[in-house]
């Protein structure tokens, strides 16, 4: 039974692994392209932790394993943060589908971060 | 062909494109990223290579500190806002 | 172990050689960060696996991996607050 619920999460995990680089490499701009990695992925490594716990053979290994997962989301939400924050503050204009390519001024306008 | 083989084959793969992408691309700061990039998958060979002490080290020099310094000095060398390409050229 | 974990590995080391061809193409220096990011991630994602995927001992390889969620966001920040200073173009590459 643990070995099923195992790999299904472990199964899943790399589906969403799959999901963020599909997002990376098809999404049009840089802050599309941001929200696919900082949250996918961080779902796909938090279905492999513990997918992988269930099959730690210590409860002081499956906690260290899950300790991975919290920091890892501290730390993607953080880059997010910052990357996109630094992007806006450099000008970069969000991408929309009614006119794909324009730059506003009033972004690079804005005070540097 | 086992699954073991068939990713030491891809990581050796991967690690001689970014060390070729780190020392042949003209720019400087694609070079440092390729280089971070290069780390982190080294921390990846030493691990397949059961030397979990020597990629603990990797990960967090190759791929942490080292490309914070680089990234640093990178910044220290071009100046100030102007563009950057030129100076990267010169940088070569 | 199920058996599953090299595998998926595998599987994920796939996802990095897809996002490499990002690194090495993608426009402007933003998106190489971002495909450096995922580096990361998926990098950490793969250090777990492969510390339940053999018979040596797990822990080392999850302090590896601590290490390596750690310092790859230290990296990242240092480029976006340090380094990335020109408004690249979000599209239309510079190579």
């Amino acid at each position: 039974m643990t070995e099923i619920a195992s790999g299904a999460l472990l199964i899943a995990g790399a589906f969403f692994y799959l999901a963020g680089t599909v997002g990376l490499l098809r999404f049009p701009d840089l802050y599309t392209r941001l929200h696919a990695l900082a949250k996918v992925d961080n779902l796909g490594l938090g279905c492999i932790v513990v997918g992988l716990a269930l099959q730690a053979d210590s409860f002081a290994v499956a906690l260290k394993l899950l300790l991975v997962w919290p920091l890892a989301l501290v730390a993607s939400a953080a880059i997010g943060y910052v990357i996109a924050r630094r992007a806006d503050a450099l000008g970069i204009a969000p991408w929309r589908a009614d006119h794909p390519a324009a730059p506003t001024e009033a972004a690079s306008k804005r005070s540097d971060a | 062909m086992s699954a073991a083989f068939a990713f030491d084959l891809l990581l050796v793969t991967l690690l001689l494109l970014a060390a070729l992408r780190a020392l042949t691309t003209p720019r400087l700061g694609q070079s440092l990223l390729a280089f971070v990039v290069f780390g982190l998958l080294m921390a990846l060979a030493w691990v397949r290579l059961d030397a979990p002490d020597i990629a603990l080290a990797e990960a967090a020099v190759g791929a942490g500190l080292s490309g914070v310094l680089l990234f640093d000095a990178w910044r220290a060398l071009c100046g100030e806002p102007a563009d950057e390409a030129p100076t990267a050229e010169r940088m070569r | 172990m199920t058996g599953l974990e090299l595998p998926i590995a595998l599987f994920l080391l796939a996802n990095l050689a897809a996002s490499l061809w990002r690194v090495l193409r993608g426009p402007g220096d933003a998106n190489r960060l971002l495909a450096a990011l995922l580096f990361g991630s998926t990098g950490v994602g793969v250090l777990v696996l492969l510390a339940f995927a053999g018979e040596r001992a797990v822990t080392p390889l999850l302090d590896v991996a601590l290490t390596l969620a750690l310092l790859a966001a230290i990296t990242a920040i240092a480029f976006a607050q340090r380094a990335w200073r020109r408004a690249t173009p979000a599209e239309g590459g510079d190579d």
